[in-house]
């Protein structure tokens, strides 16, 4: 199928698909009706091939991979890994639930993309092994957290559900709570390092974007955010690494605070710097470098003074 | 002719009442003695299990039969609760309503767990111990070997009793599962050593289970059932060891007769204490519980099933073998009928037998008769006048015996006794 074929694909035509895969795994709760199972996976392999599309051509176009793109690139790319486990999960076991959990993380991600820049980052240029590195190890830690989230998400439910005596639903169970315990262990603590070191390669990136003539601010509110959000996840990891006699549920409610948290962060600093930092970005002809909300500590205020975000770059502006 | 049955059940009535009506085998002596005393002539058959406590009667004369009323009143002061505090929860059916109620539950129909075998084997033992105390009659035995038989033909033509067919394996399966991923590694405590111990170990087994530990107060019974289970390395224990096994166990069946609960919230406290909050799975199968319910509220690794908890997911189980629930009643509606037609015509058998005797003496002393006025007749000729004559009988009792027969159908047919009682001056 040429590529030309998904030209035509808009945010929304794979968001739709994701939202009636969604509506259908839900409608399982109700009643047991197993072709549902089929059209929802059905919707989510077609959202899936728009999105895969939508994301090859916005590559074509900025002659850039997706995740080193805009913000809104980098928040489907990450939409994107969310949905190919989706997919994976619902297809290995056909009595999961997975999609009851993962895909309102994938609508958040999507419907989020909306509300950021589509500008690509001038810094690549210059640093495009560094920026590579750090993306991709804040989308794998950050695809942890996701996973680690879900997987609270369903311990949460299936031990609500143990404790009131439910019976458990045909055609939507959920693992043992021993299973996801262990699961939600291992996502926390292989994210938090990666996620760690995607900060750390953040920092990297910042130091020599300084060297270049851009400022770092450590008082800028995106690295404050960031930092307050990856200091929670590690004071997670290591409760989890220390503590002998943690239980499954407190572990997956810290988890969730903590991966919430910092999905609402990453979210919300995307968003908002879209009206604050990342407007300035646009007028001013200095873009953020990368889609990713937890680079952005790696900038200083603004020309005009209007934020903290790039200072004193001079990289071309958006394409 | 009166049959009734007085009960309660998993459906009427909540676990908490059924505990405090249930009669533990040791109080089955005292209650039929009591019955006894109260009701002379009637019979009796007393059927408590986990799921339902049942006091079937029958009696020949409606007029003398024990009211519902009546066996309420002893079941109130048998356990001395008031009966205001179950009255509402006390069901009653009568006639063909009992016979078919009494088919239902040996089918396993009436069970939490559709198909289960222990509900025969229940059935059958509540009629051995009611046959003990002399307490069954001609209604009851007909009654309740029916009963046997209806379950036997309804395992063999259905499907009921295939797939999860015990509350273990419903529990364990909806419940133990969602809590563990496998069984092989964990440590399993049965408390108990009667037939439903047995039988969830046997499940258990199956599962992959290989640390079993069986605490009972008598140690000997718990040899037993360990030596049943010798393969997967089920080693017996007495009641003393039972605060270290609970500390232990991962898994924990409790099926003991006990009247009180045998682990209360101190007691497992402290055993949560030397355990840490490791996951803990109860399945207390006990009526009486045997574990205090306040022990699911410990902490947030305690989970605790009683009979009561697992009426959801029976109920699943029930809505997925619909087709089979629909042959099954079919069976126990076609055999509840017959059994009560055959009851019908039991109750017609006495007056058939006099009116035959009647009408064959008139012909015999006819023949008599006939006999010394025509003495030339040769032998030959008297047993064709005989056989003439008997025929002749046979042909004037066919029909008001059909009519009766008929009539049997839907009842006994008290008008058409007392008419044939009138007509041909048959005597009781």
């Amino acid at each position: 199928m040429p590529i030309e074929f998904f030209a035509k694909v808009s945010v929304f035509c794979f968001l739709a698909s994701y939202v009636v895969a969604l509506v259908l795994d839900a409608a399982r709760l109700l009643k047991r009706w197993p072709v549902a199972r089929w059209i929802g996976l059905v919707f989510g392999l077609a959202g899936f091939a728009a999105q895969t599309g939508y994301l090859l051509i916005r590559g074509r176009q900025e002659n850039l991979p997706p995740l080193l793109s805009s913000p809104h690139d980098w928040l489907l790319v990450l939409a994107w890994i969310v949905v190919l486990l989706y997919l994976f999960l619902t297809t290995v076991d056909r009595e999961l639930a997975v999609g009851l959990f993962l895909l309102p993380v994938v609508l958040l991600f999507v419907g989020a993309s909306y509300l950021v820049s589509k500008q690509p980052n001038p810094l690549i240029a210059g640093n495009r092994g560094l920026v590579m590195l750090h993306a991709s190890l804040l989308a794998v830690g950050i695809t942890g957290v996701v996973v680690g989230v879900m997987l609270s998400v369903m311990y949460v439910v299936q031990h609500r559900r143990l404790k009131r005596h439910h019976a458990s639903q045909p055609g939507v169970l959920l693992p043992s709570l021993s299973r996801l315990a262990r699961w939600n262990w291992w996502a926390v603590v292989v994210s938090v390092p990666v996620l760690t070191l995607g900060l750390g390669s953040g920092v990297a990136l910042g130091l020599t974007s300084q060297e270049a003539g851009a400022v770092l601010s450590f008082t800028d509110p995106v690295v404050i955010g960031h930092g307050v959000v990856w200091m929670a996840m590690m004071s997670l990891f290591v409760w989890l690494l220390t503590t002998r006699r943690s239980t499954g549920r407190q572990v997956a409610a810290l988890t969730l605070w903590a991966g919430g948290f910092l999905l609402a962060i990453l979210i919300g600093l995307q968003v908002l710097s879209l009206t604050t930092f990342h407007s300035g970005a646009k007028t001013s002809a200095v873009p953020r470098p990368l889609g990713s909300g937890l680079h952005q500590f790696t900038f200083g205020p603004l020309p005009d003074g209007r934020g903290t975000a790039l200072r004193g770059t001079t990289a071309g502006g958006p394409t | 002719m009166n049959l009734q049955v007085v009960y309660c059940n998993h459906q009427s009535a909540n676990l908490s009442i059924r505990e405090r009506l249930a009669f533990a085998g040791d109080q089955l002596e005292a209650a039929y003695r009591e019955l006894a005393g109260r009701f002379r002539s009637a019979e009796f058959v007393v059927l408590s299990t986990c799921n339902r406590v049942e006091v079937y009667s029958a009696q020949e004369s409606p007029d003398a039969a024990p009211t519902r009323k009546q066996i309420a009143e002893f079941v109130s002061d048998f356990h001395r609760v008031p009966l205001e505090e179950f009255s509402d929860e006390l069901l009653a059916e009568t006639g063909p309503d009992a016979v078919r109620h009494l088919f239902r539950v040996a089918s396993s129909l009436d069970s939490m767990v559709l198909g289960e075998p222990q509900i025969v084997n229940q059935v059958k033992e509540a009629y051995r111990i009611a046959q003990e105390h002399n307490a069954c009659g001609p209604l009851t035995h007909a009654m309740f070997q029916g009963a046997i038989r209806v379950s036997a033909r309804v395992r063999s033509d259905t499907r009921l009793a295939e797939g999860r067919v015990s509350i273990a394996s419903v529990a364990v399966s909806d419940f133990g599962r969602g809590i563990f991923d496998r069984f092989d590694d964990k440590r399993v405590l049965i408390l108990g050593a009667g037939e439903m111990a047995e039988e969830t170990l046997r499940y258990l087994c199956e599962e992959g289970v290989r640390q079993v530990t069986v605490v009972n107060r008598s140690l000997e019974n718990a040899e037993k059932l360990a030596a049943q289970f010798a393969s997967v390395g089920a080693r017996p224990r007495s009641w003393d060891a039972l605060d270290e096994e609970l500390a232990r166990a991962d898994m924990i069946v409790s099926t003991t007769g006990a009247s009180e609960p045998v682990v209360d919230v101190n007691r497992f406290r402290e055993a949560r204490r030397r355990s840490g909050e490791k996951p803990v799975f109860i399945l207390d199968l006990g009526a009486p519980r045997d574990f205090a319910p306040a022990i699911a509220d410990l902490d947030d690794n305690v989970f605790l099933y009683d009979i009561d908890a697992l009426e959801e997911t029976c109920d699943q189980n029930r809505k997925a073998r619909h087709r089979e629930i629909e042959k099954a009643q079919l069976i126990v509606d076609e055999e509840a009928e017959r059994f009560m037609q055959d009851v019908y015509h039991m109750a017609t058998g006495p007056i058939v037998k006099r009116l035959r005797e009647q009408w064959h003496d008139v012909s015999r002393d006819e023949l008599e008769r006939l006999r010394s006025k025509l003495a030339h007749l040769s032998p030959a000729d008297l047993e064709t006048v005989e056989r003439s004559m008997e025929r002749i009988v046979n042909k004037l009792l066919h029909p008001p015996l059909e009519a009766l027969r008929h009539e049997a159908k839907s009842g006994t047919p008290h008008g058409l006794i007392d008419a044939l009682k009138r007509l041909f001056h048959l005597r009781d």
